[in-house]
């Protein structure tokens, strides 16, 4: 890796964590609270799924 | 058929955080929360970040309405053509018509990556809630990998970029539902903060 594309990867997390990302999840500071909530959403996973090792499916049926 | 956890432990911390941040709106926008959601997203405690904010307004809105509140303002601002207040399709925000060409782009795109559709399901893939999805599954490996920031940039810039924003403004912006306002309003901050993100690396 470059030294700049180090440090853009650098400046870019940086940037993400002072928007707010970065401890959503860990609900160390941001979302104490709904760091349970989020995750627990988030391990419902994207509505996505694998059904073989090719093709990947989502489900709408609740659209 | 094997469930994949979004969060992994070797995605960097902000990017566990975007994909439960798309994920989490992409649910907010498929269907009305249920009862359950409602409680915990009142118990978000946000900071000062610009997400944590729009958060905050979030669970702030979250007090004053009920599940079954927000089922009767999903079906007026989303559901059916020419009747809800929104048409949350990229083709059609993009051009005023479903299935124009922002559609079969996006289907090109889905089919390099072996995303599809479940059969039986006929509602065109590029939904908002179905790209925010989409870009979940990217970011957290559920499509067998996980994709690259370049990947994920330009699926972003192709079929998300030029659009969401805009759709999220206009929700942002509802006097039909101070909810859904407020989701628009957090997706709005959300999108503007990835695209200023993305461009940071180009």
């Amino acid at each position: 890796m470059t030294d700049k594309k180090t440090k853009d990867t650098a400046d870019r997390r940086n940037f993400l964590k002072l928007a707010g990302l970065g401890t959503l999840a860990s609900g160390a500071s941001v979302v104490t609270g709904g760091a349970e909530v989020v995750a627990a959403d988030a391990d419902a996973g994207s509505g996505y799924r694998e059904t073989d090792h090719v093709k990947k499916v989502y489900e709408t049926a609740r659209f | 058929m094997s469930q994949v956890t979004s969060v992994q432990a070797d995605i960097a911390s902000e990017d566990v955080d975007r994909a439960i941040l798309y994920g989490f709106i992409g649910r907010m926008l498929q269907a009305a929360p249920t009862e359950e959601d409602l409680q915990a997203i009142r118990g978000l405690q946000a900071d000062d970040t610009p997400v944590g904010q729009a958060l905050a307004g979030l669970s702030t809105a979250a007090e004053t309405t009920t599940a079954e509140k927000l089922l009767r303002a999903y079906e007026d601002l989303f559901i059916g053509l020419g009747r809800g207040e929104f048409v949350p399709y990229g083709s059609y925000y993009l051009t005023g018509f479903l299935h124009e060409k922002p559609l079969a782009d996006l289907r090109a795109t889905m089919s390099r990556y072996g995303i599809e559709r479940s059969e039986g399901v006929s509602e065109p893939e590029d939904h908002i809630a179905a790209l925010m999805q989409m870009m979940e599954g990217l970011i957290s490996g559920d499509f067998g990998q996980v994709a690259t920031l370049d990947e994920q940039r330009q699926f972003f810039v192709e079929h998300i970029g030029s659009w969401a924003g805009h759709f999220f403004k206009d929700l942002s912006a509802t006097d039909t539902d101070a909810f859904y306002a407020a989701v628009g309003a957090l997706g709005r901050v959300f999108m503007a903060v990835e695209a200023d993100a993305f461009a940071m690396t180009e």
